[in-house]
């Protein structure tokens, strides 16, 4: 036993982990779909085929050996529209104000880590304190989980405007309860725990308890599901970019890009599809490998 | 048992009332100036305030938020010193507020600087004659008067100083001299079924909403009751074939289906049967108040779509539900014992297994409303979820906050309902 908590080096742990991916077949097949987008986005900051906003071809073409995947209603072409969409979502996101500050990460990232330190916030403090703690917070989490999401982004979006910022708010907020749930019941199992109690004996402050002992123990769960929640973003963005209210160009977003084609779907379907595969296989992707991932994990516990 | 339905009562009231602050803050923070919206980009400052405070937006929030609630007709009863009573407009079919004067219908209008009594007789018609003496003198020994006016609001005249006030009229903003100083409009509030005018529309908000909630119930109805038996069904035979190819089938078809957005799907849907195939109608164009009665096919897209977002994720629970009871003791003892498959399925198995995915379906209601936006926004659908995003589009908050709450309150229900229905189903649970 005491051979095994020695600690791992870093590459080995790297190694453990993709292990851990591969040994299942949904994780994989999941994983290599996310890959690819990954791989598009990361090609697309330095090059795309052409310019993604300049109409420097025909409208609505199909595919030729000069667009790939043809171009759309404005003779943009699609494929590099779809490369720089991928940014967006999983790379970067851009700050409002003068001089165009751009941050890494994309919105859907952004997102889950709001949600999750809002969640995780709560839900320590709820499952830890317990009591009026707990009333309180379970309260408002019903509360917010009882608001439909789709008004509470619309309201928001109205509210506040589009901005990547602003969606990342709504996705915060809607996916904090969620979160919080989780986190609660983790730390209630959690707190049971010795080394808790002989924390509470040294004296250790309520916050350091949290944070430094709870935490740490309930992170595997957590971490699945924020994987899980970064696919409910991409499915959030996109359908907040289909209703026409997501992120502002002058990047595509591909949400817009499908309700955008399918004004035009009786002379070209193929505009409509593509970004809508995109999406598509993003989403499926996150979610088989967090599936995957999870199975795996709770055969680890068994 | 008692005590537990009274306190999840409780706290469904207290999360109803927190979601109602919370939403109409929110409105408040956020939804910029509603006139710009309502008179156009080239109002005047003077124009917008004068209509803003026709809207009564110039009261302080809490005001407006208790006047949403309960209504502003006991407050402004005290003003005009009668109760406020409504009466049904015959031409339009919406209630009038009137002043009741001594069991007469009484509404009272300035025309040049003189105050005229409008008198509702029995059968609808009005009577005017000018109105003598009603005038009453404040402090500063100026002449005032509170009445109901013809455009349903409690107002304040002052005599000699008719304010100048611009009128929405169909043709456009018009100029009136002798407009009242104060406007209260006049609302029951919520909790008394007035959820007040929709800006967008000009009616009340009553009137064009419940037709609305109409089509989305027989919209989401149907889809309910094509989903119901289908997902049971496959997540039964995906669970008692656990590992299996039939199994993996089920198991990636539904994920794959829930993960994929609604409007990727819809899309989908309506470019191979409206597009390709032209089996069915690519938008759900209303020709008349009727129109899903009449033509069932409009209601088919959107309910395939439904479908085939919900379909995989009810599946699934039930998939998981009914492995969790295929390998637990007594299973394994009808095995044992040498019980045949089918009868320990469908007699022992299946009434466990389904109550996990009943519960959790009623906790899903608000996804689906979720989902209902969206679907109704591709195929033109009038119902709900369209009319929410068509107001918070235009910023029509009356629009806005009372469809949301029509939304919390189903939500809230259907959850209150679900956890009663799994205190019945499992005898095993008890609430303290």
């Amino acid at each position: 036993m005491k051979a095994k908590t020695k600690k791992k080096s870093r590459l080995q742990k790297f190694w453990d982990s993709v292990s851990l991916i591969l040994a299942s077949r949904v994780a994989t097949v999941g994983s290599i779909m996310v890959l690819f987008w990954l791989v598009l986005a990361f090609i697309s900051l330095f090059w795309t085929p052409y310019d993604y906003n300049a109409s420097d071809f025909l409208q609505n073409l199909g595919p030729n050996p000069q667009n790939w995947l043809g171009t759309d209603h404005l003779g943009r072409d699609i494929f590099s529209r779809l490369m720089k969409g991928t940014q967006v979502v999983l790379l970067k996101t851009r700050l409002p104000g003068e001089g165009n500050i751009i941050i890494p990460g994309g919105v859907a990232i952004w997102g889950v880590i709001g949600s999750m330190a809002l969640g995780v916030t709560m839900g320590l403090n709820a499952g830890y304190r317990g009591g009026w703690w707990d009333q309180v917070i379970m309260q408002i989490l019903d509360a917010l989980i009882a608001f439909p999401r789709i008004v509470l982004y619309l309201v928001v979006i109205a509210a506040l405007g589009q901005g990547d910022l602003v969606v990342i708010l709504a996705i915060s907020i809607t996916g904090a309860p969620g979160v919080a749930r989780l986190a609660r019941s983790l730390a209630m199992d959690i707190k049971t725990r010795d080394y808790i109690r002989a924390a509470e004996t040294r004296g250790e402050s309520v916050w350091y308890i949290m944070f430094k002992e709870i935490l740490p123990n309930a992170s595997g769960p957590l971490l699945v599901d924020g994987m899980l929640r970064v696919g409910y973003a991409i499915f959030a963005i996109g359908t907040l970019g289909f209703l026409g209210i997501g992120l502002p160009p002058p990047d595509p977003d591909w949400g817009n890009m499908v309700n955008e084609a399918r004004r035009n779907i009786f002379s070209n379907q193929l505009a409509v599809i593509w970004p809508a595969l995109a999406i598509a296989t993003l989403v499926i992707g996150l979610n088989l490998f967090a599936d995957g991932l999870r199975e795996e994990m709770t055969r680890y516990q068994k | 048992m008692a005590r537990f339905i009274l306190r999840s009562i409780i706290s469904t009231i207290v999360t109803m009332l927190l979601v109602s602050i919370a939403l109409f803050v929110l409105i408040e923070v956020g939804s910029g100036d509603i006139t710009v919206k309502i008179l156009g980009v080239f109002a005047t400052p003077e124009q917008r305030a004068s209509y803003r405070a026709q809207l009564g937006l110039d009261a302080p929030v809490w005001q407006r938020y208790i006047d949403w609630l309960i209504g502003n007709d006991w407050r402004a009863k005290r003003k005009v010193g009668y109760p406020l009573v409504t009466a049904t407009n015959p031409q339009t079919g919406e209630k009038d507020w009137y002043a009741d004067v001594d069991g007469q219908l009484t509404r009272w209008k300035m025309e040049e600087g003189r105050l005229i009594t409008l008198k509702r007789q029995e059968d609808g018609s009005v009577t005017s004659h000018l109105s003598s003496g009603a005038w009453k003198i404040n402090e500063e020994g100026n002449e005032y008067f509170w009445g109901v006016d013809t455009k349903n609001n409690t107002v304040m005249w002052m005599r000699g100083e008719g304010a100048e006030v611009w009128a929405l009229t169909k043709a456009g903003l018009r100029k009136e001299g002798d407009g009242p100083q104060k406007y209260i409009p006049l609302r029951k509030g919520l909790l008394r079924g007035d959820p007040g005018i929709s800006l967008q529309y000009g009616r009340p908000v009553a009137v064009t909403l419940i037709p609305r909630i109409r089509n989305t119930l027989v919209l989401a109805g149907v889809a309910f009751a094509v989903i119901m038996p289908l997902a049971l069904f496959l997540g039964i035979l995906a669970g008692i074939n656990e590992g299996k190819p039939l199994d993996r089938f089920i198991s990636i078809t539904s994920l794959g289906a829930t993960a994929t957005p609604e409007f990727v799907t819809g899309i989908f849907l309506i470019l191979i049967f409206g597009i390709w195939l032209k089996w069915l109608p690519a938008v759900a164009l209303f020709t008349s108040a009727d129109a899903i009665f009449e033509n069932p096919k409009l209601l088919a897209l959107p309910v395939l779509t439904l479908t085939a977002v919900e379909l995989g994720y009810i599946a699934r629970m039930t998939r998981a539900s009914m492995v969790e009871v295929m390998e637990s003791d007594y299973i394994r003892t009808a095995i044992i014992k040498g019980m045949p498959k089918t009868r320990i399925i469908l007699k022992h198995a299946i009434r466990n297994a389904l109550m996990a995915p009943i519960t959790i379906i009623m906790l899903h209601v608000n996804w689906l409303v979720g989902g209902l936006v969206v679907v109704e926004v591709i195929f033109g659908y009038p119902g709900l979820g369209y009319y929410i995003y068509k107001s918070a589009i235009f910023g029509d908050f009356n629009a806005i906050e009372a469809a949301a709450m029509v939304t919390v309150a189903i939500a809230i229900i259907t959850r209150l309902l679900g956890d009663l229905a799994y205190t019945l189903l499992n005898p095993r649970i008890r609430y303290s």
